[in-house]
């Protein structure tokens, strides 16, 4: 962190620095830092709608958010998340131990999959809103076709399913390409003189290049829980946190109590519910960092 | 590594279900773009449409402002690219290359930044803006993301494997801080600046949730907004309109994708450490 050694810290670079920092730290500082206190200090208080007659309450915004919708909100979110990093991870690492085959062809196809990345998720989740049409979206006529039930964005036991595979889809192509940018740093003449000594695809795959691989897993892994703890888009788009809060995150929960304040909604359970979301995103970002420390090691 | 035969057909197959399974609702979105409604909501209904309905494009696109939401997006996108871009490497480059005091705490400040994501800052963002009077306009929507600590973070990365001697050359033959920067260190940034520009600007362009709670009238909207409007507009089971509107908003973008596609891998590649 302590400039590069040879550089004194003379006046005009003195001054240099704040002028150069001062924009990025300002706008941190004004929409970031700041309103977190406000987050802080608002999770503790009670008060009517208009945040007039406030009272200092503790824990209650806390306590009235795990007793009351929060509590499944909250367990809605760890469903979906470990549900869509999985997914994405197991889809994105396979397809691109495939495109890393050394066949003709395979690097151009790469770009397909960063296509749903790039596109706006509202347009995808669309498509995918009419996909799980009864009957007569793609997936329920396939579905019907072999004789399954149904998944339906109405029904409170596959709702969630359907939001997870969205998800999933959508982001996979950024896992592809993370693990792609992997593949290439492993150390090539490790994987030939395995080669060499008889071992096949499967057993470099086992015992060589997933060894190799597991710290930029690791890595992977934290960027995708991030992402799945933040997933807003698609449930706004395709389920509004419904039926019946089933597919309800704790973002979702923040949105509805923080901005349908007439309707029931409270400004002190969101701040609550959003102190919760940032507590588990720091401990992952923490493990994040943690990982990159030792990676610089 | 040579492969048998049998394995480069498998590894082949195994490519284009993949593809497949990335690209169907895509393919379904322009299949059901160009049906009559009354083929989409027919179960037994071929999947390719009988006659295409070229019309149902005109019908999206007069059932929604899509004019004014493309360039809603296309200012919105640019000036908080720009702005992004430009401050997060002048901050990188202070973190980097200058001492000063408090540098350390300033750079955790910033750090800090990359640690409290937007959604849970939601409210009192709002609030704030609520009492600016920035509700509803376009400075409420840019200034607030004007910046990027994450920018801050990987310029300042880069400046630190930057070589120094060019910089004390240069300052020898009479350079000041401007100048060292202006022309020593920027243009080697240069790889740098493509691959976080374009990851910066695709993101700005996607953004949904700020502005969705920052502005509700359609002069100000932007196309993924724009998008759940039209939504709500088009009849619920107009899904061929529906799918003829999805396929507008995503034409630019796909376009830009095909162009800047090497960079695109890039800049999600840096995504590792966001």
């Amino acid at each position: 962190m302590s400039g590069s050694g040879g550089k004194p810290g003379r006046g005009p670079e003195r001054a240099g620095g704040y002028v150069f920092v001062a924009p990025v730290l300002v706008l941190t500082l004004v929409f970031s830092v700041v309103p977190l206190l406000y987050v802080l200090r608002r999770s503790l208080y009670v008060g009517n709608v208009f945040d007039l007659d406030l009272r200092f309450a503790g824990l209650d915004n806390y306590r009235e958010v795990l007793t009351g919708d929060g509590g499944p909100a909250l367990l809605n979110t760890a469903v979906y998340t470990v549900g869509f990093v999985l997914v994405s991870m197991l889809l994105g690492m396979g397809v691109a131990l495939l495109l890393d085959v050394r066949l003709p062809g395979l690097a151009q196809v790469r770009a397909f999959f960063i296509i749903p990345v790039v596109v706006p998720a509202v347009a995808t989740a669309l498509i995918w809103f009419t996909l799980f049409q009864p009957n007569s979206g793609l997936f329920n006529r396939v579905l019907g076709g072999v004789g399954l039930p149904q998944v339906s964005l109405d029904d409170q036991h596959t709702a969630m399913l359907a939001v997870i595979a969205f998800g999933a889809w959508q982001f996979f192509g950024e896992v592809v390409i993370l693990y792609l940018a992997a593949l290439k740093g492993l150390p090539g003449d490790v994987l030939e003189a395995a080669e060499v000594d008889g071992a096949g695809a499967w057993q470099r795959l086992r015992y060589i290049r997933l060894p190799l691989l597991r710290q930029q897993t690791a890595l992977i892994a934290v960027v995708a829980t991030l992402t799945g703890l933040q997933a807003f888009t698609q449930i706004k788009v395709l389920t509004n946190g419904g039926p019946q809060g089933a597919t309800r995150t704790a973002l979702y929960y923040v949105y509805e109590q923080g901005f349908n304040l007439g309707a029931g909604g409270s400004s002190g359970r969101a701040d609550a519910m959003a102190m919760i979301l940032f507590v588990v995103s720091l401990v992952v970002t923490l493990v994040q960092l943690a990982i990159i420390g030792r990676a610089a090691r | 590594m040579r492969m048998s035969v049998p394995a480069k057909v498998a590894v082949y197959a195994l490519v284009v279900v993949s593809v497949l399974v990335v690209m169907f609702p895509l393919i379904w979105m322009v299949l059901s773009a160009f049906k009559t409604n009354g083929e989409i909501v027919d179960p037994d209904a071929p999947l390719v449409p009988s006659s295409w309905q070229w019309s149902n494009l005109a019908t999206a696109w007069h059932a929604a402002p899509f004019g004014r939401f493309f360039l809603n997006t296309a200012l919105f996108s640019v000036v908080t690219t720009v702005g992004q871009v430009a401050t997060g490497m002048l901050a990188g480059y202070a973190f980097a290359m200058f001492d000063f005091p408090g540098k350390r705490v300033l750079f955790y400040l910033v750090l800090s930044g990359l640690m409290i994501p937007f959604t849970v800052v939601l409210l009192p963002v709002v609030d704030l803006l609520a009492h600016l009077h920035w509700v509803d306009t376009y400075q409420g929507l840019i200034v607030p993301n004007l910046a990027s600590a994450l920018g801050a973070f990987l310029f300042r990365q880069f400046f630190l494997t930057a070589p120094a001697e060019l910089g004390e050359a240069a300052r020898i033959d009479g350079a000041g801080v401007w100048r060292v920067f202006w022309s020593v260190y920027r243009p080697l940034a240069t790889p740098m600046v493509a691959s976080f520009t374009i990851i910066a600007f695709l993101q700005n362009w996607n953004n949904f949730l700020f502005p969705l709670i920052v502005t509700n009238s359609q002069r100000l909207m932007m196309v993924s907004q724009g998008l759940t409007v039209f939504q709500a507009q088009v009849n619920k089971v107009s899904y061929n309109v529906l799918m003829a509107g999805s396929l507008i908003s995503v034409v630019p973008i796909l376009v830009v994708a095909m162009i800047a596609q090497r960079r695109i891998v890039d800049g999600l590649a840096l995504g590792a450490v966001k």
